[in-house]
């Protein structure tokens, strides 16, 4: 197989992955209905995701060490997230987010 | 579908800037245009694509690029499951559509709201407008991406706006108890877990910070 053939299929292969996964659960319709508990349990996921997935790119820094007080993206996480407490802003809290984090690594 | 598409809006540039950052990256590794072009637009997956890309150059064996993309996507599988109950008596078309067009930011828009509009009739287009316009923006935007990476310097910053889009949807979220032992929780074993293979520890992170959120959720029931 030419390795132009095999990137196509690895291609295909990884978009199959986001079909497989997403439909997962809808494709089986009403023919699989999952526990009241389970339903309860998946309606805390979003939180979980959120922060497993936000937590790596705020804490580790460039060099690959945890940091939070030296860490221009930790110090402009909590700048964001103070201003989408106080304002439920979206583009504020983002924008409050960006001009700290550019602020603290032209200060730093 | 209006009402779905005037909330997202505010996230698009989010979207935007984490999808030019996935398809400058396509574009700046050693795929020809044409498979850059093609990963994008066939994977709809920005994470999955970043994991998978790296195998893919290092000639990996098909089976290990596909199954580390696999691993990425495994959450929209707990995605897939949360939302079949508003969306499972839907004929087979609807919801494999819906189910296509599931994105991050969707499942928890959505979510948010998911026990009241379980009884909307109204909630298939709700979720297919924002749906919609992440599909929309996310493919032009990795367009743009991949034909102007030469003109995009790395040190932008812009894969942090991605950080801060997930970090303004998450604040809100933490005015429950159990969802902010959740995120403690699953933020903890992310770092913790951060050297496992195949962003395995996300999925390990999502599943613990679940279970600690059911723990916190239970004992208030026992005693309000």
């Amino acid at each position: 197989m030419s390795p132009e053939t095999k990137i196509w299929i690895a291609v295909l292969g990884v978009g199959a992955t986001a079909v497989v996964t997403r439909c997962s659960f809808l494709l089986f319709g009403e023919r699989l209905v999952l526990p009241e508990s389970v339903e309860r349990a998946l309606r805390l996921a979003p939180a979980a995701a959120l922060a497993a997935t936000l937590a790596p790119s705020v804490i580790i820094m460039d060099d690959g060490a945890l940091g939070a007080v030296e860490n221009p993206r930790f110090a402009a996480a909590i700048v964001a997230a103070i201003v989408m407490w106080a304002s439920r802003q979206m583009l504020w809290s983002m924008a409050a987010g960006l001009a700290a984090y550019t602020a603290v690594r032209l200060l730093a | 579908m209006r009402a779905g598409l005037w909330d997202m809006l505010p996230a698009s540039p989010a979207i935007a800037a984490w999808s030019l950052v996935t398809g400058v990256a396509m574009a700046k590794s050693a795929l020809t245009l044409g498979q850059a072009v093609g990963m994008s637009l066939i994977a709809y997956a920005g994470a999955a694509q970043l994991a998978a890309l790296p195998l893919m150059l290092a000639g990996a064996p098909i089976a290990v690029t596909v199954l580390s993309a696999l691993v990425v996507n495994l959450r929209f599988v707990i995605y897939s499951a949360a939302l079949a109950p508003s969306f499972r008596m839907l004929p087979m078309r609807e919801r494999l559509t819906l189910g296509y067009l599931i994105s991050d930011l969707g499942f928890v828009f959505y979510m948010r709201h998911e026990t009241t509009l379980r009884a909307d009739p109204m909630r298939t287009w709700y979720f297919f407008g924002m749906g919609l316009l992440v599909f929309v923006i996310w493919h032009l935007a990795s367009l743009v991406g991949l034909f102007a990476a030469t003109f995009i310097p790395s040190n932008w910053g812009l894969d942090f706006i991605g950080a801060l889009a997930l970090l303004a949807v998450l604040v809100p979220m933490l005015a429950v108890r159990s969802a902010q032992i959740g995120a403690a929780v699953a933020a903890a074993f992310s770092l913790v877990l951060r050297g496992l293979p195949f962003k395995l520890g996300v999925i390990a992170a999502i599943l613990a910070g679940i279970v600690a959120a059911m723990a916190v959720d239970r004992r208030k029931e026992v005693s309000p």
